[in-house]
């Protein structure tokens, strides 16, 4: 009985009508009705909530139009509706309508990446001063291990997405003029507190963090770039919460 | 949370959740909640929103439940399905449950998951021994799980399927006798559903296994005005209506005060007009209350 529900709702089949009372079928239709608006509104909300920069770029029609397909091909598996569209990504891709919008899938992505990070569990970092009386017990700071939380992460995207959920998070339209969006931008996933959040950063900067979630010493993980200033990269490690322990013996 | 911070609540948590009603948590009143802490009974969350391993749900429910009584309401848990129950699913609400500590744990007579797909809306069942069956083992399940005594809440439909033996008033009833299940009596549903099916929603809560009840849902519904049959859809997105305030004065008398919430999902109002809404609730307890008591 639940499949032949299931298959009305999803295949517009009205074997299922038989089981229903009803004096006709017109009336039949009226009622499951509710029942096909119902799944679909809601499941189109739940990826509305899920993606909210990717909808402002393409505007509500578009990704309400585009979310129904998903949907209808990829209805969740999980009763966690906060876990579902993992796939969307790949089929935003994938979706014909979407091509002329480049970035669309890089930025879905992006998006369903920092949910995923935001539900993750919190690590407690480390405050300021910890850091600072880490750095003033050693004789040669170079020997120390600086642990990162294993919430971080570095994503090389090719466009500018970062840049734009940036100014989509900031002022909540999203403008494009300003962002050169076919560069590519290097960017810094990570968990502050309760929520996940983005930052670009340089490529020096990049490196820098990569060789310390490799084990690498400090001194070691300082990248041959001239423009590479430790002092500033580490205030940005202790800003953006991101250190978990230092140590004088690699973790 | 630590046990000890929930057993501390014990003594006054209980008596605010049978005294006072309670309203839905949403994240947008979180700090609201905090900054100003209203004078409230309870309050009521979907367990589906927060399972996740962290993130500010969990950090939020975790602060607010260490001054107020909660309920957990479930909604993902297909009791009325055909499969069985989702373990993992099972696994984590009774994680859930056992950090909380809520007041009651409650579900729905309905039906969500089939195969590998979960549908986001709660589905009628048909009211024969076949799916009788079912759902009395799916509660049994989720007792023992849980260590409780749950709540199953009636739904609100919008057809009524042909192969059905007994009444839902009649289902329910002998659901409760099996399990030994406590029921939540969702008096917007009744209105909700009885319209739909053109029956008298007086008759319904006279009907209804009163000695059950332990607690009641109020919330707003729309109308789908299409041209075939008119019907009420069970939204939550609109303040309780008059009629469904008329029903839960004529609730009240019938089957005596019961721990109320204001139940509201989309389209949130400022947190002011839910407490406005639940202080109503709390004129029309204290009323009937008198007007019983006067008899």
């Amino acid at each position: 009985m639940n499949k032949s529900f299931k298959s009305a709702l999803f295949n517009q089949n009205n074997d299922f009508y038989e089981a229903m009372k009803g004096d006709s079928d017109s009336e039949k239709e009226a009622r499951f009705n509710v029942y096909r608006n119902n799944v679909f509104v809601s499941l189109i909300d739940s990826l509305a909530d899920i993606f909210p920069v990717t909808q402002t770029i393409v505007g509500e029609d578009f990704f309400r139009a585009m979310a129904r397909e998903f949907i209808q091909l990829n209805p969740p598996i999980s009763p966690i509706i906060s876990d579902y569209g993992d796939n969307f990504t790949d089929f935003i891709r994938h979706f014909e309508p979407a091509k002329s919008v480049s970035f669309l899938g890089d930025l879905a992505a992006l998006e369903f990446s920092l949910l995923t990070l935001t539900n993750a569990q919190e690590n407690k970092t480390l405050e300021r001063e910890d850091v600072v009386a880490a750095f003033n017990n050693i004789s040669d700071p170079a020997n120390l291990y600086l642990t990162l939380s294993p919430t971080t992460q570095i994503l090389v995207a090719p466009f500018a997405i970062g840049s734009i959920y940036l100014a989509h998070k900031n002022s909540k339209s999203c403008s494009l003029t300003d962002i050169r969006i076919e560069e590519s931008e290097l960017l810094l996933l990570s968990k502050s507190h309760l929520f996940a959040e983005v930052h670009i950063v340089s490529r020096a900067d990049a490196v820098f963090i990569k060789h310390l979630m490799q084990g690498k010493a400090f001194g070691e993980a300082i990248p041959d770039d001239n423009d590479f200033d430790p002092g500033s990269s580490l205030a940005k490690l202790i800003d953006w919460r991101l250190l978990t322990k230092i140590s004088e013996a690699g973790a | 949370m630590s046990s000890q911070s929930i057993q501390s609540q014990g003594a006054s948590a209980p008596s605010s959740f049978i005294i006072k009603t309670g309203i839905s948590l949403k994240p947008s009143y979180y700090h609201e909640v905090l900054d100003t802490r209203p004078n409230l009974g309870f309050f009521e969350v979907h367990a589906e929103n927060y399972l996740s391993q962290g993130g500010p749900a969990r950090h939020y429910l975790q602060k607010i439940r260490e001054l107020y009584a909660c309920t957990i309401h479930g909604v993902g848990l297909s009791i009325g399905g055909e499969m069985p129950l989702n373990k993992q699913h099972l696994h984590r609400v009774t994680q859930l449950v056992n950090d909380i500590q809520p007041e009651f744990f409650s579900e729905h007579l309905a039906w969500s998951t089939h195969g590998n797909t979960f549908l986001n809306d709660l589905l009628p069942v048909a009211y024969n021994k076949v799916s009788l069956n079912r759902v009395c083992d799916h509660i049994d399940q989720l007792q023992t799980a849980l260590k409780r005594r749950i709540l199953i809440e009636n739904p609100s439909t919008y057809f009524e399927y042909k192969h059905c033996d007994r009444s839902e008033t009649d289902f329910i009833r002998e659901m409760v006798h099996r399990t030994g299940c406590g029921l939540l009596l969702d008096v917007n549903n009744v209105e909700v559903s009885c319209f739909n099916h053109q029956t008298d929603p007086y008759v319904y809560i006279n009907e209804f296994p009163s000695n059950a009840v332990g607690q009641i849902h109020l919330a707003g519904h729309t109308i789908d005005n299409n041209p075939i049959v008119p019907l009420k859809i069970d939204s939550h997105d609109e303040p309780v209506s008059p009629g469904v305030w008329d029903l839960y004065r004529h609730t009240l008398a019938t089957i005596g005060d019961r721990p109320t919430l204001i139940e509201r999902d989309g389209n949130l109002p400022a947190l002011t007009e839910l407490l406005a809404e639940a202080l109503h609730a709390d004129t029309i307890r204290a009323a009937v209350k008198q007007g019983n008591e006067d008899e």
